[in-house]
């Protein structure tokens, strides 16, 4: 597997001042660059990468892509054979494209999503260092996420039109990327269709989550925190910052996270997502939730699904 | 304690005080909001229902409105993936980002469909926004 993590995503908003500010103050974001487009970079204390979110100003909300890093320079040629192989596009970036960053491999998911893998981006070091390190920095704002940990994207999915982007991107990430799925949830006759999908490149419980609605979207983008009660300080953090909270502290079935939903000024859906679950490993046998089971899948306490939650989304 | 004559510490004690009554055309439900909070805000604080209620934060357009009697304020960005310019001068805007001015009637523009378990997908045009009609941000 040459795919290692997610290494940042690209969203637009509305506010750039008002966007800075909550991935500032209420995840604990610093910010490291802006261009002179007026994209602002920010990262994690403990991400060593110079950048994992990129804040594009635009009259509306959503996503513009992603980007997972790969081990070497030499693989992006190797996945660059294979992804074209596949059937699918791909376009070479070159060094400098975004800043701080070297060549990048672009393409499109059959999703829609547009995708990005790359090699080299400069690496400035977590906030504690890497000699003799403290188990945390004592500048961290906010909620102190530790880092970008996966992204939901909202794919078309319509059985009945035999439009299932969510089947189709898995099946990339697993023949193409090598990625390998961990869960899944299954509907209709037989649970013949899958209707959310979580893929792995680690031994975590997913790097990418793929749910199926009427439109390509992006539902979120998570980021990582230790333990429960970090959970419940990030939900004090919101309220003191009134940020919109979608679902309170609660638990996922699937992946066994613990989960808040809120969302940026602009409305993009966030998560502080705590617990690595389990470990993921590629013979560990896939986790399926039923149909009848789905909403306690995704909702793990109280079973129910609210209406918005495949709705809403950017 | 009526929880609508509290007023936050922050607010503008003028703007919190005065209240107009928002009627919500389809449903029928009527709701005194501030012209210091958002229609959307307004409804949810008071745990109000007729407005379908998402983000909050003007990018996911599911509140969608049509703004029929009176007048409002807007009070931030409305995505224009969901609300194009020659819509929002016709008065359709978003609940989350508009301020009542004075008495209003809404219709309900946006729909939230109930979309459970593998109904997830069916109807796929209803989030069809005013494709096109939008900037490209400078993204790189």
């Amino acid at each position: 597997m040459t795919v290692m993590r997610i290494g940042h995503v690209s969203i637009k908003v509305m506010d750039v001042a008002a966007a800075v500010k909550h991935y500032e103050n209420v995840l604990g974001m610093k910010t490291t660059m802006q261009d002179k487009h007026g994209n602002v970079y920010l990262k994690c204390w403990d991400e060593w990468d110079k950048y994992s979110v990129i804040l594009t100003p635009s009259d509306q909300a959503g996503f513009n892509h992603m980007a997972y890093k790969v081990k070497s320079d030499a693989d992006l040629d190797v996945l660059k054979l294979k992804i074209e192989a596949s059937g699918v596009k791909t376009k070479v970036l070159r060094e400098g494209t975004l800043p701080s960053t070297g060549r990048m491999l672009q393409f499109t998911l059959p999703s829609g999503h547009e995708m990005r893998l790359y090699a080299m981006k400069e690496c400035v070091g977590t906030e504690v260092g890497s000699t003799n390190p403290d188990p945390w920095p004592d500048n961290i704002k906010g909620a102190g996420a530790h880092w970008l940990d996966h992204v939901l994207l909202m794919c078309p999915f319509d059985p009945g039109q035999g439009i299932n982007k969510v089947a189709e991107n898995t099946q990339f990430f697993i023949d193409v990327l090598g990625f390998f799925q961990t869960e899944q949830i299954t509907v209709g006759p037989g649970g013949a269709f899958q209707l959310a999908s979580f893929v792995s490149c680690s031994s975590k419980p997913h790097d990418i989550a793929f749910v199926g609605g009427p439109t390509a979207g992006l539902h979120h983008i998570s980021f990582f925190l230790d333990s429960w009660h970090d959970i419940l300080k990030a939900g004090d953090v919101m309220a003191k910052n009134k940020v919109r909270i979608d679902v309170a502290p609660t638990r996922h079935g699937l992946t066994r996270g613990e989960t808040i939903y809120f969302f940026d000024p602009s409305g993009n859906r966030n998560e502080t997502f705590a617990g690595l679950g389990y470990q993921a490993q590629p013979d560990r046998p896939v986790t399926t939730w039923t149909e009848d089971q789905a909403a306690r899948g995704i909702f793990y306490h109280t079973g129910v699904l609210p209406g918005s939650f495949t709705e809403v989304y950017t | 304690m009526d929880r609508t004559q509290s007023l936050g510490k922050d607010e503008e004690p003028t703007a919190a005080a005065c209240r107009h009554l928002v009627h919500v055309k389809q449903t029928g439900e009527s709701y005194d909001c501030a012209e210091s909070e958002t229609l959307l805000q307004g409804m949810v604080r008071l745990g109000r229902k007729g407005i379908p209620v998402g983000c909050v934060n003007g990018g996911c357009g599911v509140c969608k409105i049509s703004v029929r009697v009176g007048s409002v304020r807007k009070v931030g960005a409305m995505s224009r993936a969901h609300v194009s310019a020659e819509e929002e001068a016709r008065g359709v805007c978003l609940a989350c980002r508009v301020s009542p001015l004075q008495g209003v009637e809404v219709e309900v523009v946006g729909k939230l469909q109930k979309a459970l378990g593998y109904q997830w997908g069916a109807g796929a045009s209803s989030r069809s926004g005013p494709a096109g009609e939008t900037n490209q941000s400078k993204e790189t």
